[in-house]
């Protein structure tokens, strides 16, 4: 995955200026820096849901936002949002994502990874955020992606959460290519990752 | 992709039935107009059939469009969307299986909307009921193909409510027109203006043209 040059302007605001970066294959970034300086966008632009204002964000050499959908069945992102459907319950939600991915995955055994085999037949509208951060995390990894891209995956998770999150990650490492965004400082060395920091839309 | 647009379409008609927060409002407002207008125009005092057939279309397209402002209103609760873009599916699936879930939505609502007009309008005669009903579901297709691919175009842009309608109701008057035309035909009467293929036709190939049309923009329409 590469950034080469990545600007990306909202209106006025430039929110990402002529960003490059390059995640190897296995590779684990955590990309750090605070609230506002633009790397939601970036993980955005990573996963094609926005089109740079200028530069490129590649996947595999093919434009993000024109990722075929052999590739995208390769990939997850989970950003602020759980990207969930709230009127669902938690087994359905996951059931939707597996009949998208074309998968026959097993629910029960992706609910009980992230500990909540007991709540999966409730809807989530009465889920906490910690809860919707967890089966966000379930949705991302049920496929087992290539590619995970994490915005602040850790925002809302209580300790175990935390743990399992880390689990996650950890058990991910060499195995697929991950740039998560973070603000817990501590995490790159945690997973052994390289971290990279991001202000004001430069990265450092 | 036809199944991907139909898990879709069920996951809307689910949360749907569940939550409540489209078809009632639809229901609410259809009948509401078709009371309102009855009275207005002493339909019982014989209305006469143009007018009755464009009561009931007008009130037709403005209830669409209110189902239209929520079209994607599930998916921009907790950003579903952006897991749908990034499924390997095709985006013209996103699209469909919603409009899929629009036309559910129109077709529950005429089924209460239209005994209603006829009860209030017709108390003896009428239209014929098996062309008005062909036209009602010919306009629906094309009411929902049309006004889901206005709502994917609508959705990022801040006044969305307000741009939803401009773009629908413009594309929505050739419906309406073919749609009273066959109603008033349905009367014994001369509507014409279609020429050979007539009102039917003319939705027919509305349908299709949009159809073709969503179809190959969806994927554009739908991202960045």
């Amino acid at each position: 995955m590469t950034l080469e040059g990545c600007s990306k302007r909202f209106g006025e605001r430039l929110a990402l200026r002529k960003a490059t970066l390059a995640v190897e294959p296995g590779e684990t970034v955590v990309l750090l820096g605070p609230n506002g300086a633009g790397k939601s966008t970036l993980l955005r632009l990573a996963a094609g849901l926005l089109r740079p204002t200028a530069g490129h964000a590649r996947i595999d050499g093919v434009d993000a936002v024109d990722a075929p959908r052999a590739m995208r069945a390769g990939m997850a992102y989970a950003g602020h949002r759980s990207q969930l459907y709230r009127g669902l319950t938690a087994r359905e939600n996951l059931a939707l994502h597996a009949r998208l991915h074309g998968r026959a995955l097993d629910l029960d055994a992706a609910l009980a990874a992230v500990g909540l085999a007991d709540r999966a037949d409730e809807r989530i509208d009465g889920f906490s955020r910690g809860m919707l951060q967890r089966l966000a995390l379930a949705r991302a990894t049920a496929h087992d992606p290539v590619l995970l891209l994490l915005d602040e995956p850790a925002s809302g998770l209580d300790a175990d959460g935390r743990a399992l999150l880390d689990g996650a990650l950890m058990d991910g490492h060499g195995r697929r290519t991950q740039l998560v965004a973070s603000h817990d400082a501590d995490l790159p060395a945690r997973l052994g990752a390289r971290a990279v920091r991001l202000d004001a839309g430069r990265l450092a | 992709m036809i199944g991907a647009a139909l898990a879709l379409a069920r996951v809307k008609l689910v949360l749907e039935l569940r939550r409540r927060e489209v078809v009632f409002a639809m229901l609410l407002f259809v009948a509401a107009t078709i009371v309102i207008v009855h009275f207005a125009l002493r339909a019982d005092e014989g209305a006469g059939p143009r007018a009755a057939a464009g009561m009931l279309w007008a009130a037709v397209v403005f209830t669409a469009v209110l189902g239209l402002l929520r079209a994607f209103a599930a998916e921009a609760e907790e950003g579903a969307l952006d897991a749908l873009l990034l499924a390997p599916v095709d985006r013209a699936a996103i699209w469909l299986g919603s409009a899929l879930a629009q036309l559910g939505f129109l077709v529950v609502v005429e089924l209460v909307a239209v005994p209603l007009w006829w009860l209030l309008f017709f108390q003896e005669g009428g239209p014929e009921p098996l062309p008005v009903i062909a036209a009602l579901l010919l306009a629906n297709i094309g009411i929902a193909l049309v006004g889901t691919l206005a709502a994917g175009l609508a959705l990022g842009a801040r006044t969305r409510d307000v741009l939803l309608p401009v773009l629908v109701l413009p594309l929505a008057i050739p419906l309406v027109l073919a749609g009273v035309t066959a109603t008033y035909g349905a009367f014994g009467e001369e509507g014409g203006g279609f020429g050979p293929l007539g009102p039917l036709g003319f939705l027919a190939l509305y349908d299709l043209i949009f159809l073709a049309l969503a179809w190959g923009t969806s994927e554009h329409l739908l991202g960045d």
